[in-house]
């Protein structure tokens, strides 16, 4: 691209490159748009028939492409099945003396009586940054595609919604909001015990925040977004899911940058173990992603 | 323990096969979250509860929940009342 506007400082190019200035804009679609339709040079009849071969060939060897790619695709996972250790061998590569020494030094090492949360909170905390981070990531990008606020929502947009509202309010579901009524302290009460007693029984961060996230769902389905407001806005989510990272990132980093000792460090010790506060955090940003998909995908905003 | 393991199983397989099979999309939908809801069961029997919850909240919960918002969206639950 020539300079079009003079002479410029690196930091302005950059700000127009940001924004786009100075691009010519592609003009493909607009050329085509203005093109004049064909006219129509064949006869409806021969037409006709022509789409009716095209039709019958493509349903001719449709089924056929279908299933030779089926086929294809199970040839391949078989085979990729049949090449690998058979199962419960004990000369398998993972049978070696990690397991043991996970299932024998978690709770010494870490403070979780519950292995799988010790070593996937603990041992492996780093990759499970890196799912939170992907959890985060996703809910983020569906937000910047279905966000409706005033510079995509039109007319049209806003009067369905309102439609839509005022027919939940006249016919609201009685079943449901009975059930809801009854249902949702007790999820709430389990998606808690499963998120803090992670450490000591089955559970931990993952299944307590989607189970509090389903909650937050059934609450909302029943009685409106209006209702949940009172507690849950998109302040709170955001708050929510952003802490949740950062506490995650700050007390892993912590942990490791001071040498992993387990509860010999006087912070990790103080918490009785990572697990409890790093559960807290990957639940806390669990939730608010089950929530945040379902707010986005039913309305457009929190 | 073992003949509900394999009536589980049995279930597995009869939902996994019939499930593109349905010409409305909310049944598939809803045969779906029945795999996912054996499934959990079935974590369980295998001794890894942890993972059953998760497969009770994700699968059998929210992703069925994922799947009726879509079909929402492209007009396919019809003979709801939200037509």
């Amino acid at each position: 691209m020539s300079e079009p506007h003079g002479k410029k400082s690196l930091g302005e190019r950059f700000v127009s490159w940001v924004n786009g200035d100075g691009e010519t804009k592609d003009r493909t679609l607009f050329v085509m748009e203005c093109r004049m339709p064909r006219p129509p040079c064949r006869r409806e009849e021969e037409h006709r028939k022509l789409e009716k071969r095209r039709v019958k060939k493509f349903l001719g060897w449709y089924p056929l492409a279908a299933g030779l790619i089926c086929v294809a695709l199970v040839a391949i996972l078989v085979s990729v099945v049949l090449a690998m250790p058979l199962f419960g061998h004990p000369d398998n590569p993972t049978n070696n003396e990690v397991p043991t020494y996970y299932l024998e030094h978690t709770e010494e090492d870490t403070g979780a009586v519950n292995a799988v949360t010790g070593m996937i909170l603990t041992y492996r905390g780093f990759d499970t940054l890196g799912e939170s981070c992907v959890l985060f990531m996703a809910v983020t990008s569906v937000m910047i595609l279905l966000w409706q606020d005033v510079k995509n929502t039109d007319e049209h947009d806003l009067q369905k919604l309102a439609r839509e509202e005022e027919i939940k309010r006249k016919n609201p579901d009685v079943v449901l909001q009975y059930a809801a009524k009854v249902l949702t302290p007790f999820i709430f009460l389990f998606a808690l015990y499963i998120l803090f007693y992670g450490e000591e029984s089955p559970g931990g961060g993952f299944s307590g925040g989607t189970v509090l996230g389903g909650g937050l769902i059934l609450y909302s389905c029943a009685f409106g977004f209006g209702r949940i407001h009172t507690f849950f806005n998109s302040r709170i989510f955001n708050f929510l899911r952003l802490c949740g990272l950062l506490l995650y990132a700050g007390l892993y980093g912590y942990y490791t940058f001071t040498g992993a000792n387990g509860l010999g460090d006087p912070l990790v010790s103080a918490f009785g173990g990572l697990s409890l506060p790093i559960d807290f955090a990957v639940g806390m940003v669990v939730a608010s992603t089950v929530y945040g998909f379902y707010a986005m995908f039913t309305r457009g905003e929190l | 323990m073992t003949v509900l393991e394999y009536i589980l199983l049995a279930g597995l397989l009869i939902c996994a096969i019939t499930a593109p099979f349905f010409r409305r999309l909310l049944v598939t939908v809803i045969v779906y979250s029945t795999f996912s809801l054996m499934m959990a069961v079935l974590w369980t029997l295998l001794q890894s509860p942890d993972l059953a919850i998760t497969e009770a909240g994700v699968g059998a919960g929210v992703s069925g929940m994922l799947f009726f918002l879509a079909l929402k969206k492209i007009n396919e639950l019809k003979g709801t009342s939200d037509e």
